[in-house]
């Protein structure tokens, strides 16, 4: 259960008047919606989404949805913007220094940047999986899977804390890998172990959406495989998007894809197409994503 | 000086003439010089100089450094050039040149170390330990209140610096944007200059305003250390924090954690070792500083360990005391100089030790 | 910049159509000597052609040995992968044809020497013959260029190629009573047969064209949805 209103809510973002700039429209909602985003809520819905970097345009009207229980692959060139879009779905994106925000985010019709929404909250409810594991150094196995819940959540019991780390061991299936050694550091474990575990952390508090920053680029070709397994199977219980670099990869692993574009470099990226990834992958409408896909065109 | 190559194996050298073109060409006189050449060569040089200057009456440690490393140089560098070729000889020379430089800056250390060592343990006893002065003149007596009071003011020193210190450390690495970071930054930089004398001529003032002037308590004594302790602690701690990387903190935010607890429960524990180092750093830094303690702490024979009440002394103006003043006995004074200063030297050592141990058993790889 | 990436594998792209469609080539020339051979009745050349259908086998195999590496090493998705998905179609198609061509060509003995001749019908397999040609030619220009026009008009050509198929069926119908006339008749009837199958193909390669350009299947002309005139 989120705790809100607690925490204090300055970022190292700079004020808080810098980073987000609501249009007037959204007051109506702001005022029935009031503090909290339920619980279950799953679907992205990204309105006229702009982001910059300070004066950089990073990202320019970028409109999709991404549907519950599925997962959406974001693909594009180098620099195209697309992990400047992940990180915006958690506010991931307003701690860097200068970063802004312009549009809407909805999760399930609250628009996450409105200003009664805390940040945490959203963190709490939309989990992230980085690049490169990221285990706390540290803590072991065990206090690594817990943490967020140790961070997080008072008043659990050992018992219960015990089984949820199961469950989500279980769930990123590491458990059977590192039972053995629960009290052992996390950074001890191999790559693709040690991205299972930050993928057991995530899932740990619940979220129900799960965010992936090219989870796979620092994993050999099994670990990759075992971790597109994973993700087959969470997609079940969140909803999940995915940056990948890689085409083989969101041809395989995604339902839905997004293809971002720059029109060329130091313009802001754009959304050229999205669509069933079958679709995308065999007939795409677009001459620029046919181009892509192909690899006609870096 | 004899030239004759020491070692078998190296026939008759011959003179290389430069290849076509200026290209330097391998030497072809006996090939590569065995891995122990060079310390043959200066070992043997600096024993026959030994000699020799012994002989002559005008030995001395210095001289024969000097005319060692002046004598074998040449001889390797000419012998590598012959049989090895000039690129070779050239990485002797200059491996040897630094390997000097090396000696050279290391030799004030060896030399400071010995005569402590030579001198202190005249009075490493157990009376040194356990008696103060109060009431000794000449010999005998002992630094138990010096050791006591150095142990106690730095003690304090270290309790107010490092939490004001690492919490500075905190705010410019992890809170701090824009120009009041950077004036910040500028402030601490230039606090480290500040002369000791001027740290304590500080903290006495500042006392003397509100308990009256002349007055002197081990406590002034650890506010004017600290003023020179704390731009160390922030400066090492900023250094370990930035160490800390970024994705770690996003791994701990991106689980919905707010920033400061994000700063307790995950930085600082990941940067622990590193801070503690810094923290030992800079008592070692200051648990020898004289001037400030002798305008704030004062000069006193018996044992005080209340900070807060009368005068208390500590071992480095304890030294100063009896080297300046050595009454009646001057050597039984200057020896319980020597092993004050041997003693200081001692716990700084073991405060490294303790400092090794900590960041070995507790440190964390930070990848 | 752009062009120059992944240029080996545009290259090999470009050579397996071209090794594919020209099998389409090898149909054409098995087609006329088949068509030759049912004019002049030639044994010879009939086993000929019999012989070479191992030349159009082969070129099945290798350009289906090639689709097979392409998939494996380039991952070819999109516009790519829809022409590999045609090219083997196109094969499948090659092979079939030149099957009739072999089929024509062994039914030449069987009519014996100094059989009678229909010259009607002889002429009426000729005019099959040569539109069916048109066909496989109009079908390999249709793909390299991609042209769904140029594709659909083949059906309109098999439209002919119908017609006459049924109008030399109700020759050897009508043929007459003499035993070794109707033998030949019957024979021919067969090679008309398996002309307008040859037709069919041509058409199927066709629809394939469509396939690589819009990225839908449909048949031009079902057998079971006949299209209302």
């Amino acid at each position: 259960m989120p705790e809100t209103g607690t925490e204090p809510r300055t970022t190292s973002g700079g004020p808080r008047s810098q980073a987000t700039r609501l249009p007037d429209v959204n007051t109506q909602q702001k005022d029935k919606r009031g503090t909290h985003i339920e619980r279950g809520a799953k679907r992205f819905e990204l309105k006229d989404l702009n982001l910059f970097y300070g004066d950089f345009q990073a990202v320019q009207n970028i409109s999709m949805t991404i549907e519950p229980n599925q997962v959406t692959a974001l693909i594009g060139s180098s620099g195209c913007g697309k992990t400047t879009v992940l990180r915006s779905l958690n506010r991931m994106h307003e701690l860097n220094p200068g970063a802004r925000v312009e549009g809407h985010v909805l999760l399930d019709d609250t628009d996450i940047y409105s200003r009664d929404i805390d940040p945490v909250e959203v963190r709490r409810l939309v989990g992230m999986v980085f690049q490169a594991p990221n285990p706390f150094p540290t803590m072991s196995v065990y206090e690594n899977a817990a943490a967020g819940l140790s961070l997080n959540r008072k008043g659990l019991t050992k018992s219960e804390k015990d089984e949820i780390v199961e469950r989500s061991l279980r769930g990123a299936h590491l458990w059977d890998e590192v039972k053995d050694r629960l009290d052992k550091p996390g950074s001890g474990l191999s790559g693709g172990q040690q991205q299972r575990l930050c993928i057991a952390r995530a899932i740990a508090v619940e979220p129900e959406v799960l965010l992936m920053d090219e989870p796979c680029s620092a994993l050999d070709p099994v670990a990759t495989l075992a971790i597109e397994d994973l993700i087959a199977e969470l997609k079940g219980r969140y909803t999940i998007a995915i940056v990948t670099h890689n085409m083989q990869q969101a041809a395989r692993a995604s339902d839905v894809t997004a293809f971002l574009n720059l029109e060329e470099s130091g313009k802001p990226g754009r959304l050229v197409e999205i669509g069933p990834t079958e679709t995308i992958f065999t007939r795409p409408s677009e001459k620029a994503t046919e181009d892509y896909v192909s690899g006609r065109f870096g | 000086m004899p030239q004759d190559p020491i070692g078998a194996g190296s026939g008759v050298p011959e003179v290389v003439p430069e290849g076509a073109g200026g290209l330097a060409v391998a030497g072809t006189g006996g090939g590569p010089l065995p891995e122990w050449t060079p310390y043959t060569v200066t070992g043997g040089a600096a024993a026959l100089i030994a000699l020799l200057l012994a002989a002559t009456g005008s030995f001395s440690i210095v001289l024969m450094f000097v005319l060692t490393v002046v004598i074998s140089l040449p001889v390797i560098y000419v012998w590598s050039r012959i049989a090895e070729g000039p690129r070779r000889a050239l990485d002797r020379l200059a491996t040897l040149s630094i390997v000097a430089a090396f000696g050279i800056a290391v030799a004030p250390l060896i030399s400071l170390l010995y005569e402590v060592i030579k001198r202190g343990t005249a009075r490493f006893d157990s009376a040194f330990f356990t008696e103060s002065a109060r009431g000794v003149v000449g010999a005998g007596g002992g630094a138990e209140h010096a050791i006591v009071g150095t142990l106690v003011i730095t003690g304090v020193a270290t309790l107010i610096s490092v939490p004001i210190g690492i919490m500075g450390a905190i705010y410019l690495n992890e809170y701090g944007t824009g120009r009041l970071r950077r004036a910040l930054t500028f402030f601490v930089d230039v606090m480290t200059g500040i002369p000791s004398i001027v740290a304590g001529l500080f903290a006495y003032a500042a006392f003397a305003v509100f308990l009256g002037p002349g007055i002197r308590l081990g406590i002034i004594g650890s506010v004017a250390l600290s003023v020179l302790m704390i731009p160390i602690v922030i400066r090492t701690s900023e250094e370990i924090l930035k160490i800390v990387p970024n994705h770690l903190r996003e791994a701990a935010y991106a689980l919905g954690t707010p920033k400061w607890k994000t700063v307790t429960r995950i930085v600082l524990p990941t940067a622990l070792a590193g801070l503690v180092t810094g923290v030992m750093l800079s008592i070692a830094r200051v648990i020898g500083e004289t001037a400030p303690l002798l305008v704030t702490t004062g000069v006193v024979d018996s044992l005080n360990t209340d900070p807060v009440s009368g005068r208390m002394q500590n071992l480095a103006v304890y030294a100063y005391t009896e080297y300046k003043n050595p009454g009646v006995m001057k050597q039984a004074a200057y020896d319980r100089a020597w092993a004050a200063a041997l003693t200081l030297i001692a716990i700084v050592m073991i405060l490294s030790l303790i400092a090794r141990f900590i960041y070995r058993r507790f440190g964390t790889e930070i990848r | 910049m752009v062009d120059k990436i992944r240029v080996q594998y545009a290259e090999e792209l470009a050579q397996l159509e071209e090794r594919a469609l020209g099998g389409l080539d090898l149909v054409i020339a098995s087609l006329d000597r088949a068509l030759e051979t049912v004019q002049h009745r030639d044994v010879e050349l009939a086993e000929l052609v019999i012989a070479d259908d191992d030349r159009i086998d082969g070129r099945y195999l290798e350009v289906h040995q090639a689709i097979l590496t392409l998939l494996a090493t380039q991952a070819p998705v999109a516009t790519d992968l829809r022409l590999i998905s045609a090219l083997l179609h196109v094969m499948k198609c090659m092979e079939r044809m030149g099957d009739q061509c072999v089929n024509i060509a062994k039914l030449v003995p069987i009519t014996g020497h100094d059989a009678p001749q229909e010259a009607d019908m002889l002429d009426r397999i000729a005019k099959m013959g040569k539109q069916v040609r048109s066909q496989i030619s109009q079908s390999k220009k249709a793909f390299a260029a991609r042209d769904v026009e140029l594709a659909r008009d083949l059906v309109r050509q098999d439209d002919v190629v119908d017609a006459l198929n049924k109008e030399c069926f109700q020759i050897a119908v009508e043929v007459g009573d003499d035993h070794d006339i109707r033998e030949w008749a019957m024979t021919m009837m067969l090679v008309a047969r398996a002309l307008e199958r040859t037709g069919d193909n041509a058409v199927d390669i066709g629809e394939q064209v469509a396939f690589v350009v819009t990225g839908l299947f449909r048949e031009f002309e079902d057998a079971s949805h006949p299209v209302v005139p």
